[in-house]
């Protein structure tokens, strides 16, 4: 029976030697991300053909030095896809009660998505209140995030450029409201690698019940190479597609299988020596086997205690989904994956209608996962080099629609003007930055753009906007485009 | 109806200027923006001849801008030129860059209105000041109103693009008054709120105008509405342009190829063709030479996998290497260049750089484009007969300008051209929703289209003249916009055709027929099934309407059952309106009826599932998806400020990147055919791009060939050959390559008979110390590469490898299907499986195989794939279904065409995916890992308790594993 270990090569190059060396130790798993993060590139070769197509650089996910030293090493973003209202729910407008029901300017008028079903200005339902030292106004729908708004800092002055999910949804994930460019998750992953090899550097956590609106082009690399893209790990099932081997085969076939194709590519790449893609190719069917291991691993929630399973929520129907994310998403960021990104439940936010149901069910879900994974970061010392991001696509109009009776009242997409918050490493706790006008329509005071948003996150992570570039077409790309952006240094600690 | 909220809109203005004045604090050019510029910018952009032309000294000469445009956009200072470079510490030059707070008060400045000073602010019109004629007037018109009254609608009889028509006016009379703007009916109904009518609004994609547009529309008929452009039309002559200079155009690229002497290398025995003469001579200045030949099975298969995706079969090979002919390598290569798998294969790469896929790419629902593939099967017919690339290029770009479609005979030549237009189709169009269907995302169609065709065909990146002069290669901004210009006639911004729109219903009879006697059947039995249905549903619609209508007043409850009862088109104009009004009450839902009256699912359910059924087996009515010109009188184009579709500058003619001129008839608009209602701009777009000494088209397209067959170009950024490209590794090969290109009437087959008879691609891939130390990324080619399959190519491959390739050619492709663990797979044949190029390229759901091959995104195209090596390929291969799927299978064919002796199994296998026989040593350890998987495989049969004999099937899984394997080996996947 042919086993890889008995396979003696008929020649041998000191160079591969060392390699294998490497690889055999890297298997023992403990000190695997050290050891690749010494080895660098080697691990993740590519082919000739692609190292000729750039004079340029061998794209690969190995640990990259940031331009400067940052507090955070990781990101979770927190994505609330629908556009949640900051009228509700941190940006409290008194002067909505006072002109309820009065209608709108014109340039106001033009900013909403279907005018013949809009009606006059909607006071919120919720209730808002001073919370923490730093005493920041936020609604009784979230009792749990207001224990932590002195790690927080709110963004209140956000705004975008269009008016529908599709279109914001890019501009918010890429800088542009086209389908053509990559997203932020991948430029962090190309500026950054990876600290832990056995796992992707950008991992998605969609909700199980859907895709969100735009599906996988939401974590697409676009023209970044395609290692940069989001992983989606599911948190129902088999985490990666096809990560385990497949359940009518018989146990052990998997390994005996790997053993024959081990055994035929040693000897392929032994007739064909110096082709570095080959080594690559023979490394990522052992990095394969140990990803079995480890993701598995990652995302196994059942390891946690108990006390830390009802802290996010585990053992309530209405938290479960959203709470077992954030939880797999501390211990993917715990494993050194560099970027984690929640979706959640296609378009609970986006209240056209019964807003107050809706945003009532909507933080239900998610306010007491989130809290929780502020807290446990924190507890084990986490949260000072993790970036937590919250936010949306835009927010929502103050005006009603479909204001059929005041309880079954939405609100139309806003995004001349909304809220967005952090927390984390680098993150100013307790700060406010921004303001919307009179009514929380339109960013006012310290207009804070996309870019500005984007620039913002890239410094937290080390990086400096303008120099995180991909040469294209012989153009330098970054992800905030041409467009000016500065980091939103009140924010930041 | 009147809805009296859009009568208070402006009511509230006064409110607003309440609760939200202008702040006190906002900065006025004279007070706070003076002294800055003054002190900081000035010094450069001030007195004399300022830098850029930019003179910053007052608030109209910022406004006016100098070589970059305008350097502010009143009211957003995200788009100003002036504040990017402030921002981005570009500008001032050295010390004295702008403090934070000094940025921040330019921005509040020009993002409130840009006040020149403490007057103006209180007047607080915004915009400049200066005279308005139509010019100013016109875009508004066209972002705002003109999509009813205009070229294709004039609503109420009105059409507001000409002075004359405005005056003439509508049903209701003259649109305006010179001079008289509070009398004028147009500022009326807009002041109103009535137009652009909130309900149609979304419709037609407009948005209601601004305020500042509704000022400026009342000045302008204040001062008399004059009419004409003040401004005049950008004209630029070739012979003097200000902007490109002729130095710009000695650029090489820009220059046309010139046809070199063929250099004789000292050893001329490697010599095959010139190709070589070029190669050997670089490489004998260094003192190198060609590799080794490679062995000749290799070559084979490098070969075939290279023109037709696939490896050869075991008789392929057999053949083959039997046949002793000097000349066999060359007839095998002819072979295959004429087999229609080469066309599939070269196809995908053109299609590569067109950007085609079979959805739009845009929202959850990924529309489906219904008729994209006949635009695949035109390029593969177009490439397996040869056709000249020039008549191919011509057909893509113009091909509904070569002739009257109109009015011709309906025969393959005509659909083939017309879908052939599908090459400027492939941006991803999501307009056919109209909240998806504003300015911008149609600027950026054009925008994606002007990508697609620039960088794939020309080789030039103009897509960042969009917004600014193209910062590396002479082409200004207003170049973009010409460019652009050329598509207006048929994709016109402010006349705009959705996706739905851009069919011919143009088919071959032949396949009318077909389709409708295939449909026949199916639209019988819709037709029984829904009458079923109605006889089901019948009353249990008419108990449910009652009982809604039960909540509405006596008077309309007979009405709207009347209403219910008459089908859309019948209706009267006020069953109509009670239709609309009353929706919710009378449309009632399958779902509806379900909820309300469970008991009826069991004898609905069954007729709908077959009703489904029935209707998924209807093939859509044949239609060409087409690029074509909309005819009549072409709206204005604009150079727009900063890409900003509501800030037009400057008026400009239709015309071609004013860099590329040496050598070349001018950009030369002409009636494409007598009495054509076409423009003629794409046509004489390819007549230009087509001329023989054109400076980039074929460079371009020889390079692309190149880089397929070599590894890489030998311009090594295969789209941009400008400035910030790499100058070509070998410049005299290239236009050798370009000029043969030509002279041999621009066959693309005669290519890569030229490529692959050359002594350089039949060298060996093997590589030692010495050459990676001098030639690291095999510039000089000293050997060929060792590559992997691409996506395609893998996939397509263990299709043929294992017996499941379905060859069958053209026609809609093969549906994708999610399978429970949301892997995305094709759906099979009666025959097995089509091969990748044949299976819907939907874009939220690639092949899940694909796209772990690096599958490219089509952002809007892809010039040139990258390859990575992750653990998820490995995955992919070893777990994922369809790779144990085939393998089973090809399994199963080998038993029953070998028999059960596994030495001869493994033999078989050796040939057929890896072209040759096992050596001794691989014999052995095959014969023992299918030994100990035919051990292991019963565990797993006794346990699921299989009612097949065990040993049977146990040799047979056995087999199919070692099949597996192979398939995953790297041998398999790697060309020598």
């Amino acid at each position: 029976m042919p086993r890889a270990t008995d396979y003696q090569p008929t020649s041998t190059s000191p160079r591969r030697v060392t390699r294998r060396d490497f690889f055999s130790r890297i298997g023992d798993g403990v000190h695997g991300a050290a050891l690749a993060s010494l080895l660098g590139a080697d691990l993740f070769l590519s082919s000739p053909a692609m190292a000729a197509d750039a004079p340029h650089r061998v794209f690969d996910l190995a640990p990259r030095e940031p331009h400067f030293e940052p507090k955070a090493k990781a990101i979770i973003h927190l994505f609330m896809n629908g556009g949640p209202s900051q009228v509700d729910l941190f940006d409290p407008k008194p002067a909505l009660e006072k002109y309820a029901g009065e209608v709108p300017l014109r340039d106001m008028a033009t900013d909403i998505t279907s005018p013949h079903e809009s009606g006059g200005l909607l006071p919120s339902p919720f209730k808002f209140q001073k919370y923490g030292q730093c005493g920041m106004d936020v609604s009784e729908l979230l009792p749990h995030f207001t224990k932590h708004v002195d790690e927080v800092a709110l963004i209140r002055s956000m705004y975008g450029e269009h008016f529908n999910h599709e279109p914001a949804l890019f501009l918010m994930h890429t800088g542009r409201t086209v389908a053509t460019r990559p997203s932020i998750g991948a430029w962090v992953a190309y500026g950054l690698g990876t600290e832990n090899r056995n796992l992707p550097a950008y991992v998605v956590l969609d909700d199980p019940k859907g895709l969100p609106i735009n599906g996988i082009s939401n974590w697409q690399s676009a023209w970044l190479p395609p290692i940069y893209q989001g992983t989606r790990f599911r948190s129902e099932g088999p985490p990666v597609l096809n990560l385990d081997p497949r359940p009518d085969w018989p146990e052990g076939l998997a390994d005996a299988e790997r053993r024959l194709i081990r055994c035929f590519d040693q000897a392929h790449r032994e007739k064909r020596p110096f082709q570095q893609s080959l080594d690559g190719r023979i490394s990522s069917y052992e990095l394969a086997a140990r990803m079995q291991l480890e993701a598995g691993d990652a995302l196994d929630v059942s390891k946690e205690t108990e006390k830390t399973r009802e802290a996010y929520g585990l053992n309530d129907a209405l938290t479960h989904s959203y709470g077992k994310r954030c939880l797999m998403a501390r211990r993917l960021v715990e494993r050194g994956v560099r970027f984690v990104q929640l979706y959640i439940e296609s378009q609970i936010w986006d209240s056209h209608s019964n807003l107050e149901k809706g945003h009532r069910y909507a933080c239900g879900k998610t306010d007491k996962p989130v809290a929780a994974l502020l807290t446990d970061l924190k507890q084990r010392g986490l949260l000072d080099s993790t970036l937590i991001v919250w936010g949306g696509e835009f927010g929502r109009l103050p005006l009603s629609q479909n204001n059929i009776n005041a309880a079954a009242s939405g609100r139309d997409h806003g995004p001349p003007g909304f809220s967005v918050w952090m927390a984390g490493g680098g993150v100013k706790g307790g700060s406010i930055y921004g303001a919307t006008d009179e009514f929380g329509h339109n960013a006012e005071e310290n207009r804070t753009s996309v870019h500005d948003f984007h620039a913002t996150i890239l410094h937290l992570l080390g990086m400096n906007f303008r120099d995180l570039i991909f040469e294209r077409h012989g153009l330098k790309e970054r992800l905030t485009d041409q467009f000016p952006a500065r980091v939103v240094s009140e924010v930041l600690a | 109806m009147r809805d009296p909220r859009r009568t208070a809109l402006l009511c509230c203005a006064s409110l607003w200027a309440v609760v939200a004045p202008l702040s006190a604090a906002t900065p006025t050019f004279d007070s706070d923006i003076q002294p800055l510029v003054e002190a900081k910018c000035v010094v450069c952009h001030g007195q004399g001849s300022p830098q850029a032309g930019l003179d910053l000294r007052t608030k109209a000469s910022i406004l006016r801008g100098g070589k970059s445009g305008p350097a502010l956009v009143v009211g957003a200072s995200a788009r100003s030129l002036l504040l990017d470079k402030v921002v981005s510490k570009t500008m001032p030059p050295g010390d004295g860059k702008l403090s934070g707070d000094e940025i921040d008060a330019l921005r509040l400045w020009i993002d409130k209105g840009a006040p020149a000073n403490a007057a103006e602010l209180a007047t607080a019109s915004g915009g400049d000041s200066g005279p308005l004629t139509e010019h100013d007037i016109l875009p508004i018109f066209q972002l705002r109103c003109i999509a009813c009254h205009g070229k294709r609608k004039q609503e109420a009889g009105l059409d507001l693009r000409t002075v004359a028509s405005r005056i003439r006016g509508g049903k209701s009379g003259p649109a305006l008054i010179p001079g008289d703007p509070v009398g004028s009916l147009l500022i009326k109904r807009i002041e109103s709120g009535d137009m652009p009518p909130a309900e149609l609004q979304l419709k037609f994609s407009v948005r209601a105008m601004t305020d500042g547009e509704l000022a400026k529309v009342r000045r302008w008929i204040a001062a008399g509405a004059p009419g004409g452009p003040a401004r005049e039309t950008l004209v630029v002559d070739l012979k003097s342009d200000p902007l490109v200079a002729d130095e710009d155009r000695q650029f090489w690229s820009f220059q046309p190829p010139q046809r070199p002497a063929v250099p004789e290398p000292k050893v001329a025995a490697l010599v095959r063709n010139p190709i070589d003469a070029f190669l050997l001579r670089k490489l004998e200045a260094k003192g190198l030479s060609y590799s080794p030949e490679a062995d000749r099975v290799k070559l084979l298969r490098r070969a075939y996998l290279d023109l037709t995706g696939m490896p050869p079969t075991p008789d392929e090979v057999a053949d083959y290497v039997s046949d002793n002919r000097a000349d066999a390598y060359e007839r095998m290569i002819d072979r295959l260049l004429g087999s229609s798998a080469y066309g599939e294969r070269w196809a995908r790469h053109w299609l590569d750089l067109a950007g085609h896929t079979d959805s739009e790419g845009f929202g959850n629902h990924d529309v489906p484009r219904e008729f994209a593939w006949r635009y695949r099967d035109y390029v593969i017919r177009s490439l397996n007969s040869d056709k000249p690339y020039s008549q191919f290029l011509m057909e893509q770009i113009a091909g509904d300008e070569l002739g009257d479609y109109r009015n011709q005979e309906v025969t393959q030549g005509l659909v083939d051209r017309l879908a052939a237009t599908g090459f400027l189709r492939t941006a991803s169009d999501p307009t056919d929703a109209p909240e998806r269907g504003f300015i911008a995302e149609r600027m950026n169609i054009i925008a994606d289209e002007i990508q697609v065709l620039s960088s794939a065909v020309m080789g030039l990146t103009v897509g960042c003249a969009r917004c600014h002069d193209h910062k590396y290669d002479p082409i200004p901004q207003r170049d973009y916009y010409r460019f652009s210009a050329i598509l207006q006639t048929s994709y016109d911004p402010y006349d705009w055709l959705p996706p739905k729109k851009r069919q011919l219903d143009v088919a071959l009879e032949s396949e009318k027929r077909e389709v409708a006697e295939h449909n026949a059947p199916y639209e019988e039995k819709i037709e029984k099934l829904e009458a079923a249905l109605a006889r089901e549903e019948g009353p249990y619609r008419k108990r449910l309407l009652d009982e809604r209508l039960q909540g509405l007043p006596e008077t309309v409850r007979e009405d709207l059952r009347l209403v219910a009862e008459v089908s859309g088109d019948e209706r009267s104009e006020v069953q109509t309106y009670l239709a609309r009004k009353f929706a919710r009450t009378i449309e009632i839902t399958g779902p509806q009826l379900k909820r309300k009256y469970p008991e009826i699912a069991g004898r609905v359910d069954p007729i709908e599932e077959d009703l489904q059924e029935a209707k998924g087996k209807l093939r859509p009515k044949p239609h060409i998806r087409v690029l074509m010109d909309t005819g009549g009188t072409a709206s204005g184009s604009y150079l727009l400020q900063r890409g900003n579709p509501i800030v037009p500058v400057q008026m400009v003619e239709p015309g071609v990147p004013s860099v590329i001129k040496a050598g070349l008839q001018p950009y030369e608009i002409k009636t494409p055919y007598p009495g054509a209602d076409s423009s003629g701009r794409r046509l004489a777009l390819a007549r230009w791009l087509t001329q023989p000494n054109h400076p980039l088209t074929a460079r371009v397209m020889v390079n692309h060939v190149w880089l397929r067959h070599f590894g890489h170009g030998i311009v090594s950024s295969p789209s941009n050959f400008g400035r910030s490209g790499n100058p070509p590794s070998h410049p005299k090969l290239l236009d050798w390559l370009a000029t043969e290109f030509v002279l041999r009437g621009w066959s693309i087959k005669y290519l890569h008979r030229l490529m692959m008879t050359s002594t350089a691609y039949r060298q060996s891939s093997q590589v030692n110390e010495a050459l990676l130390e001098i030639d690291p990324e095999n510039v000089l080619l000293t050997r060929m590469p060792l590559r992997r399959m691409d996506a395609e190519a893998l996939y397509d491959s263990m299709l043929r490898v294992t017996g499941r390739l379905d060859a069958e050619q053209f026609g809609p492709p093969s549906e994708v299907e999610v399978k429970e663990n949301k892997e995305v797979v094709s759906k099979p044949t009666g025959n097995g499986y089509r091969r990748s190029l044949y299976v819907a390229q939907k874009m939220q759901k690639p092949l899940t195989l694909l796209d772990a091959f690096d599958l490219p995104r089509m952002t809007p195209n892809c010039i040139e794939r990258r390859q990575s090596q992750v653990a998820t390929q490995a995955l992919q291969m070893m777990n994922g279904s369809d790779v144990w799927e085939h393998s089973r299978y090809m399994a199963g064919r080998l038993i029953d065409e070998i028999g059960p002796d596994p030495r001869e199994q493994v033999e078989a296998v050796f040939l057929r995916a890896l072209s040759r026989k096992p050596a001794d040593d691989e014999m052995r350890d095959s014969l023992a890992s299918l030994k100990e998987f035919t051990e292991i495989w019963p565990t797993r049969l006794q346990k699921d308790r299989d009612p097949a004999p065990v040993e049977w099937k146990s040799r047979w899984l056995a087999l199919a594993s070692f099949c597996h394997s192979m398939l995953n080996s790297a041998e398999f996947s790697f060309i020598d």
